[in-house]
């Protein structure tokens, strides 16, 4: 129920057995190998080529991979997405590992296939680009390249207007008077570009050359040697030829396809083999032994070597860590406090001197959470999700710590709900009232924090109080434990004093507050602030530095608890949020008067509304909790910097292994 | 003419009051999440598997215009414009509320754009080092406090001010 103490494991074992030695290791997954360092008459191995090369092959059947995503996508729902990674017992891994050429060998097919495919698309464009240039030239009865024969010259090409054939005859004639040996013929019109063939005896060629050339005649680029035609019957040919050879592609691919558990089966033992490989440059050999040192949690420590010296002809040691090592760190918690793990992880892992937060903020992040969320009908949504999640999907170790997160935060969403009597906002009261014309007063447990926020806010400094003075707590009690036991004392209860005398006389500017808890205050604060002032600065070494200390001491607790205090007010400023925006969707849902009108409406508005809102407020209950705990509560015992337990195990993506302990 | 000015002055500054809380923050908002959104799509090119995480951080500059939204509604309730029996708002309660509204509307507009500058530094972490971004949405929520305290005052004054009798 905290960090996992751990334990270092040395185990001296036969050259031979140095394979299956790791392979064992790494597939009960707990231990943590360190690097043997250079020693006399030790030698080492070096891995990087094998590794370079896996990654190259792990390279290719994930390029592989994602080629099969997109040609030949599996469909699964977003909540798929939460099911656990396939298990395989050892056997039914050792018939698929089968013959891993064959899987890399159809890993690069798929990979040429691919680039293929995309060849033939930039080829098809390129005919389609052709065919929209040939268009305009399709009534054109020579071939484009043609520009003379022996007696004639022919212009073919384009006029930036509208020409029709009549036009560019009328046009000859003005220009040419005379010349009947002129042909022109308008192929094509648009509005702003003619295509157009003229044909003209050679005497002529120069100056119906110019009067075109007037005109912004430009010579057709494409010079093909075919009838324009022809020439797009061959493109369209071509690009039923490239089309198929893409289908048929396309097909292969999508047979190959049929491999992919194979292929995703290769990824998995690619990545496990890098995983070893890179381990096993920390181990030492001599010419018949091999040693190898790591980190062992404890619980897991004697299993492990009694397994391991059944197994190998080797000797296993577990001994304690020196003092001077800092041992990776490994929490183990209960369903409740374990669900919290990830937000402590977000901030940073325990460090040396730390306790693990986790079972100590649990209680209070998911009452802030409920607090700030504060709608039951919105927690029963997160409680009924996270039960159907558990009920339907096989989940693994980190999802399943999701899920209980949601769970547990649900259910504290639906207390303090109930407790504020908000069931999706008022819709309770709502529909009493606009359908059965009875309506309703509050049905809160407790009170409404929208009808009394003053009320809701001191509730809010009281928790934060609270939760400020558990995290002092736990400061105590880790000085106590280390044996610095008047650093404990002197550290916490000044300021506890201090805050409990100033928060009565703070709460007097709101509400009354009873003369004689006033008074008792007064001293009480006054007791505290003396007590700061006097050991605030006891590190000091001369008496002013003492006292200068602790003046400074009493305005940093002053301003900095203040502070803290008031940073609670998000209790209040985000449950009103929820509520209020809430409210606001029921009550646009209820504008029409016709109540069949009015009953549909509501039901759109509410669904829409409720799940919009749902989303905003968990992301900022989210957020604003995790901000109480980082800021608040952490700053005042926590430290972090710890490095997390990472062993050698199958850290696999698609398939999980029957026996593989999975607990780190 | 001046009459009718003198029995509505008051609700109509009231009004104005809970029309700024509505636009300022409102109006920030819509800058920062399209400031951070810009950001977020340039990484989602990249890898659209981290839509999810890019997707909060966005959303997060988008709370000061819910802020605004609550503040605004509140008082119009509170002055029985929505649901209620409408009674014209004495100038002096009009102006009040007006003060009222001004933390809101003004830190509402500035804490959005600083928040969504954050978040859009945020999606540069998320980008890199996806495994952080958990410290990207909490730099981001730092700002926000801000904005809660403004909420929070102009809330706060809001409800009071219904109390106070002044003419």
């Amino acid at each position: 129920m905290a960090k996992l103490t751990v334990k270092r494991i040395e185990i001296v074992a036969l050259l031979e057995d140095s394979k299956a030695l790791v392979d064992y290791l790494q597939r009960r997954g707990v231990v943590e190998l360190s690097d043997i360092g250079e020693q006399e008459q030790l030698h080492k191995l070096s891995t990087a080529s094998t590794v370079s090369m896996f990654e190259k092959y792990l390279a290719a059947a994930q390029n592989a991979l994602r080629i099969l995503d997109r040609y030949v996508p599996v469909k699964q729902s977003f909540l798929a997405s939460f099911n656990g990674r396939r298990q395989l017992t050892t056997e039914e891994a050792e018939i698929k590992t089968g013959n891993p050429d064959t899987v890399l060998k159809s890993c690069y097919e798929i990979a040429d296939l691919s680039k293929k495919i995309d060849e033939t698309a930039a080829d098809i464009a390129r005919e389609k680009a052709r065919l929209d240039s040939l268009a305009p030239w399709l009534g054109l009865d020579i071939p484009m390249s043609v520009r003379s024969t022996a007696q004639t010259e022919v212009f073919i090409g384009t006029l930036p207007a509208a020409f029709s054939t009549g036009e560019l005859l009328a046009l000859f004639a003005a220009e040419l008077p005379g010349a009947a040996e002129i042909d022109a013929e308008a192929i094509s019109v648009a509005k702003d570009q003619s295509c157009i063939a003229v044909i003209c005896h050679k005497e002529h060629a120069q100056r119906v050359h110019q009067a075109l050339k007037d005109r912004g005649f430009v010579r057709a680029a494409d010079t093909g040697h075919q009838l324009p035609e022809e020439a797009a019957a061959a493109s369209e040919k071509e690009i039923a030829r490239l089309a198929a050879g893409r289908e048929a592609y396309t097909a292969r691919i999508e047979a190959l396809a049929a491999g992919r558990e194979d292929i995703e089966f290769a990824v998995d033992g690619i990545v496990m083999r890098i995983d070893k490989y890179r381990c096993l440059e920390r181990l030492a050999l001599t010419d018949k032994t091999v040693a190898l040192s790591g980190y062992i949690p404890e619980r897991e420590a004697g299993k492990l070597a009694r397994a391991v010296e059944e197994r190998f002809t080797a000797a296993v040691s577990v001994s304690d860590l020196r003092e001077d090592e800092t041992p990776p760190v490994l929490l183990k918690n209960n369903a409740f406090a374990g669900a919290v793990e990830s937000v402590t992880k977000m901030y940073s892992l325990p460090g040396k001197e730390d306790i693990d937060p986790n079972p100590v903020m649990a209680f209070f992040y998911y009452c802030f959470f409920g607090i700030m969320l504060s709608d039951a009908g919105y927690g029963l949504v997160m409680v009924i999700a996270a039960l159907l999640a558990k009920k339907k999907f096989e989940l693994e170790y980190s999802a399943k710590k999701t899920v209980n997160y949601v769970l547990f935060c649900g259910i504290a969403t639906v207390f303090w709900g109930a407790m504020f009597g908000s069931w999706f906002g008022d819709i309770i009261q709502v529909v009493s009232k606009q359908f059965f014309g009875r309506p309703m007063g509050s049905i809160a447990l407790w009170f409404e924090p929208v009808a009394n926020p003053m009320t809701m806010l001191l509730y809010a400094f009281l928790f934060g109080i609270i939760h400020l003075f558990t995290g002092l707590g736990v400061r105590f009690y880790m000085l106590w434990r280390a044996g610095r036991k008047l650093a404990a004392v002197l550290d916490v209860v000044p300021v506890y004093l201090l805050v409990m005398g100033a928060a009565p006389l703070g709460a007097n500017v709101v509400v009354a507050v009873p003369a004689i808890v006033l008074t008792a205050g007064k001293y009480l604060a006054a007791a505290g602030a003396l007590g700061v002032v006097l050991t605030a600065g006891r590190s000091s070494k001369n008496i002013f530095g003492k006292l200068g200390g602790g003046l400074y001491g009493l305005y940093n607790t002053g301003a900095g608890y203040l502070g803290d205090i008031l940073s609670y007010s998000r209790l209040l400023a985000l449950g009103l949020c929820t509520g209020v925006i809430a409210n606001v969707i029921n009550l646009l849902g209820t504008i029409p008067g016709n109540k069949v009108v009015k009953a549909v409406l509501l039901t759109v508005v509410f669904l829409f509304g409720h799940t919009v809102n749902i989303a905003i407020n968990i992301i900022g209950a989210y957020v604003h909790t995790n901000r109480l705990h980082y800021v608040e509560f952490f700053s005042k015992f926590y430290e972090g910097g710890g490095r997390a337990f990472t062993p050698l195990s199958a850290n696999t993506k698609y398939f999980r292994y029957r026996e593989e302990t999975n607990n780190a | 003419m001046l009459e009718l000015l003198k029995t509505n002055l008051g609700t109509v500054l009231a009004v104005l009051g809970a029309a700024c809380a509505a636009i300022f923050p409102g109006w920030g908002s819509a800058k920062g999440v399209g400031l951070v959104g810009q950001a977020a799509a340039g990484v989602v090119t990249e890898d659209p598997s981290k839509f999810g995480k890019v997707l909060i951080l966005q959303i997060l500059p988008g709370t000061q215009g819910l802020y605004g939204f609550l503040t605004a509604f509140l008082l119009m309730v509170q002055i029985n414009i929505i649901g209620g029996d409408f009674a014209p708002v004495p100038l002096a309660q009009g102006m009040m509320y007006l003060g009222a509204c001004m933390p809101m509307a003004v830190v509402g507009y500035f804490s959005a754009i600083a928040q969504a500058k954050a978040a859009a530094s945020g999606v540069g972490i998320v980008a890199k080092r996806p495994d952080e971004s958990g410290k990207a949405i909490t730099f981001a929520a730092m700002v926000e406090t801000y904005a809660v305290l403004a909420l929070l005052i102009s809330i706060l004054a809001i409800f009071s001010i219904a109390g106070l009798s002044v003419r």
